[in-house]
């Protein structure tokens, strides 16, 4: 280890190294000519016999390099000094294989940090492997309600600390446009169970963690890029006041830059205490609330605690926990059923928890294999010129051999050019990964559900891009290298040109041909697929009309009580209705496509047997008109108005697809259905046409619309609500102004922000197009290096074959045969690449089945139109150079040879 | 008796002869050679194109160091001390060397 230093320092100052050596020398020459002149030698005698005394020189000089570079070394810098003159001799050729291979091994990266962010990496807090995270069946969404943290929270002792969140969109302005920002209700302890210190300031203490008000009044700690945003950065941020839903709350703390929050996916801006969530959300807060499942919870174990151990503590103190946390009597389901029943689990929590992870999780390990693919074609790519490089350098390797070089030797020659290629694209790969990640995670983000992911690159990701070098390096350098290894010297005293015209070379070159083709035929195969597939989805009628303009108001501000929510939002809808240039103005509760729904509670009809009945059904509750701004057809019956009231009776109006379902034999108008577990019965008045409500992927399901007049607010308050606006003709974008004037004039402390149903369709479809997009983009890559790759070998063969083409024409071939000549061998390595690639494409098609729409994994259509573009690519790329061999003029062929 | 030049000498003697000689003190590269000459009776000519890269290896791996500094005839000259790891190889070569003899005499005794 000494010794490598020292050399590396050696290394570093060789030229002194030298200068030194020869000032040394030369002192030695002196003192040897002062001895002998001390004997009596004649000055200049001496001077001579001193220099012949010292020998040789240069060889000094030698041996002692050797010493400071072992040869081994010095044969590296050569090797690397003759690569990069081929490289600068053939730039064009030198330049799209790097550039390939940069394509290749950023994808490969960028998309392996995304999976790395999204799948393997840990949180970012002291020791994650000693999370859990409380799960179990009697929680649908592993959350659990206030009244089951409290009960955990006051027997965390039996852990190392406990932390509960629930994660809540807020709104920084006052009054109008929502200003959101991503917060977080954690416990006092949050963050020291977590053990994330403050970067500036103080994070949470148990006392700040009170209902209300701690002793320092409404507190929050901020992330670091909030910090960055809201405040600049400037440290005079803590202890300053910000708004929070209208609450003024003291800025204590900052969280350390690679916080992001306990969620993968989500960066949280702001955290407050859970005391404070009344202040917030007043009357409706979820503190009280026991059917209100939004908390996680995470444990920390000690250090000699099992998660077993702490499972079966905790499931010991499960019945006293439940039992204090019982839902109220007047919930819908009995509680006993499932409450109590379902025991407590725990499950490793050191990622943390992910919506994204389960929604993206085969999307990403999909696209990984693709770029792969892609990684893989460059590298024949690579291997293909490198073979093409070393058949043209054969005389000379064949001299080098026939001189005494090992094949070794010339081998490492060889490795060494595809070793500094492919550390080059390394390099560029890289920093192509840093973008390319950001971008496709800046992709992923709607307005609606911002996501983030640390895709930073760490040493696990830059060991990923370590081992794909080597392994492009491996793959694409070892025949050329093995080819020059088994070369014979006996070829260099071979004239040129009259080395064997052994077909081995191109049969190794043809074989990484047909891999090519296969691999690149498997990938647009399924790019294929994918496109498709988001073309049949945007072909997808949704069954509505998209002129339309959502604001998602929230009125939690607006000094109302619960009773008089639903006048407040009718009085809304028919204010901005009677706005010029709005066709229809119409509320609901929830919005198509908006990435929620309601219902899929049990539905029964009267006469029918109770369960099991034919099914549940969506459920949206709508104000008069909603229908009319939507533009859906109403098919039977009337629509929703003004006089179905609480008081009045129960109505509905349903989709086709309920009709069906329910009353398969009969008109359903006019009959009866029972909404489980309450037993409401409403009477169906009117039917409306099929739309998408959930998904546009799904068949629509059978959907009740009912009045929001009737929507029982004794089960749930409702802080806020979607007003749809259609515009009488033109953009609906013109109306946002005249509506946000409006609704400020109904009343200054609603607040709302805005979405285009337009855009809320397309982000529907977000991730179907992301990877329509992606993995076209990466099989018209393929299709390119393949074409290039073709195109290379082919231009290959026909430089190889020049005299004997010239002949052939010479003795009176006609241009056709000649572009068979070339065109044959080519076309058969073509149809079996397109052959092997449409069984492998068979079999790799079977996992984006899922992510399929309307059609089969081998959709043969598909398959049909994919080996036509293969082929079309394949004619152009061999059918250039062929088409330039059959203008070869024989009289200048014959000249020459 | 002929003189020998030190390339000639068994491998690794070189290396030995110029750590024995750095015991003595602080030297340049000519100290060396003239030294190794005298003590040996002008037996043992190192020639320079061995000394100067021994030296160089003798640095590398730490058991000599080099500092440069004026000579009897007031010129720059780079002079070379023992380091104590060099003290340390000197005893492991020498123990090395002395059974490298013994067994070569042995050799030529036995009959």
């Amino acid at each position: 280890m000494r010794q490598f230093l020292c050399r590396l320092r050696i290394l570093r100052r060789l030229r002194q190294a030298e200068t030194e050596l020869a000032e040394e020398l030369a002192f030695h020459r002196e003192m040897k000519q002062q001895e002998l002149e001390q004997r009596g030698v004649d000055p200049i005698e001496a001077g001579f016999a001193a220099r012949r005394a010292l020998g040789n020189v240069t060889l000094a000089r030698d041996r002692a390099h050797d010493v400071w570079v072992p040869r081994w070394l010095q044969g590296l810098g050569q090797d690397g000094r003759l690569a990069l003159r081929t490289f600068r001799a053939t730039p064009v050729v030198s330049g799209v294989a790097i550039l390939s291979l940069v394509l290749g091994i950023g994808a490969n990266t960028a998309m392996f940090s995304v999976i790395n962010a999204l799948l393997i990496r840990s949180l970012p807090v002291a020791e994650p492997e000693r999370l859990v995270l409380l799960s179990g069946r009697a929680s649908p969404n592993q959350r659990w309600t206030y009244a089951i943290w409290e009960g955990v929270q006051r027997r965390a002792q039996a852990f190392k600390g406990a932390a509960a969140w629930g994660g809540v969109r807020m709104n920084l302005a006052p009054g109008g446009e929502v200003q959101p920002a991503e917060g977080l209700f954690v416990n006092g302890d949050f963050f020291t169970t977590l053990g994330v210190p403050a970067l500036l300031g103080r994070v949470f203490s148990a006392a700040d963690d009170v209902r209300l008000a701690g002793p320092d009044g409404p507190v929050v700690v901020i992330s670091y890029p909030f910090w960055q945003r809201y405040f600049g950065g400037s440290f005079h941020a803590v202890g300053t006041s910000i708004r929070i839903e209208s609450v003024p709350f003291t800025v204590i703390g900052v969280t350390p830059p690679d916080f992001f929050g306990p969620e993968v996916g989500r960066l949280f801006d702001v955290a407050l205490p859970l005391g404070t969530e009344p202040l917030i959300r007043g009357r409706d807060t979820a503190l009280d609330h026991r059917t209100n499942f939004w908390l996680h919870i995470l444990l920390r174990l000690r250090r000699d605690q099992s998660s077993v151990a702490a499972r079966d503590v905790l499931r010991a103190m499960q019945p006293d926990i439940r039992e204090a946390a019982m839902p109220q009597a007047s919930s819908p389901v009995d509680p006993r059923s499932w409450f109590l029943v379902n025991p407590f689990d725990l499950v490793p929590a050191a990622r943390g928890v992910s919506e994204l992870r389960p929604r993206y999780q085969q999307q990403v390990l999909v696209l990984l294999a693709v770029v792969g693919s892609v990684l893989l074609i460059a590298c024949g790519n690579l291997a293909n010129l490198l073979l093409a490089r070393a058949a043209a350098r054969r005389q000379e390797l064949s001299v080098r051999l026939a001189l005494g070089a090992s094949t070794w030797r010339l081998a490492r020659q060889l490795l060494t050019e595809s070793v500094l290629l492919s550390m080059g694209g390394a390099v560029g790969g890289i920093v192509f990964a840093i973008w390319g990640s950001r971008a496709l995670i800046a992709e992923l983000s709607t307005p609606a559900s911002p996501v983030f992911l640390d895709v930073s690159i760490d040493a696990r990701v830059l060991m990923f891009t370590a081992v794909v070098t080597i392994a492009t390096t491996v793959v694409s350098g070892t025949a050329p290298a093995w080819r020059a290894a088994r070369m014979a010297a006996v070829n260099a005293i071979r004239p040129y040109g009259r080395a064997p015209a052994s077909s081995r070379p191109f049969a190794l070159s043809g074989s990484l041909l047909v891999a090519q083709i296969a691999l690149s035929f498997v990938l647009v195969v399924v790019a294929g697929l994918l496109i498709e597939t988001l073309a049949r989805l945007a072909r997808v009628s949704p069954g509505f009309d998209d002129r339309v303009v959502i604001f998602n108001v929230n009125a939690n501000r607006v000094a109302v009580n619960r009773g008089q929510r639903p006048d407040l939002y009718q009085r809304m809808a028919q204010t901005v209705a009677a706005l010029p240039g709005v066709a229809k103005a119409a509320a609901s509760v929830t919005t198509p496509l908006n990435g929620s729904v309601w219902g899929g509670n049990r539905i029964t009809v009267p006469g029918d047997s109770a369960p099991p009945g034919p099914g549940t059904a969506l459920v949206n509750f709508v104000t008069p008109d909603w229908f009319a701004t939507y533009g859906t057809p109403l098919v039977a019956g009337r629509d929703i108005d003004a006089h179905d009231t609480v008081g009045s009776q129960l109505v509905t109006v349903v989709n086709e697809a309920f009709a069906r379902a329910f009353y398969p034999a009969g008109p359903a108008l006019g009959r009866q259905v029972i909404q489980w577990p309450n037993r409401t019965t409403r009477t169906i008045v009117g039917i409306v046409g099929n739309a998408a409500y959930g998904s546009l992927r799904e068949p629509v399901k059978p959907t009740m619309y009912v009045p929001l007049q009737q929507f029982d607010w004794s089960e749930m308050s409702l802080p806020g609500i979607s007003l749809s606006v259609r515009s009488a003709n033109g953009s609906p974008a013109a109306l946002v102004h005249s509506v946000a004037a409006a609704l400020m004039s109904v009343d200054q402390n609603l607040a709302f922000n805005i979405r285009f149903l337009q855009d809320q369709v397309g982000a529907s479809l977000m991730q179907e197009r992301l990877m329509a997009g992606l993995s076209g983009f990466f099989s018209l890559l393929a299709l390119l290096l393949a074409g290039l790759g073709l195109y290379g070998v082919s231009s290959y063969a026909v430089s190889r074959r020049w005299r004997e083409i010239g002949i052939r024409v010479a003795l009176g071939a006609v241009p056709l045969s000649v572009v068979r000549v070339i065109l044959s061998p080519v076309s058969v390595q073509v149809a079996l690449g397109i052959v092997i690639g449409g069984v492998a494409s068979l079999w790799a098609s079977r996992f984006v089945a899922a992510l399929l729409y309307g059609l089969q994994p081998g959709d043969p259509r598909t398959l049909a139109e994919s080996a036509l573009l293969l082929a079309t690519i394949a004619a152009l790329a061999a059918g250039l150079p062929a088409w330039r061999a059959s203008r070869i003029d024989p009289a200048v062929v014959l000249r020459e040879s | 008796m002929g003189t020998k030049d030190a390339s000639e000498l068994l491998p690794g003697t070189l290396d030995l002869l110029i750590l024995k000689t750095l015991v003595a003190g602080r030297m340049h590269g000519y100290g060396i050679a003239q030294r190794l000459k005298d003590v040996s009776e002008d037996v043992l000519q190192v020639g320079e194109s061995s000394l100067y890269p021994a030296l160089q290896r003798l640095l590398l791996r730490g058991w000599a160091k080099a500092e440069w500094g004026a000579s009897e005839n007031n010129r720059r000259a780079r002079y070379y001390t023992l380091t104590a790891a060099g003290r340390k190889q000197l005893a492991v070569e020498r123990q090395e060397f002395d059974r490298l003899i013994l067994a070569i005499h042995k050799v030529l005794n036995t009959a």
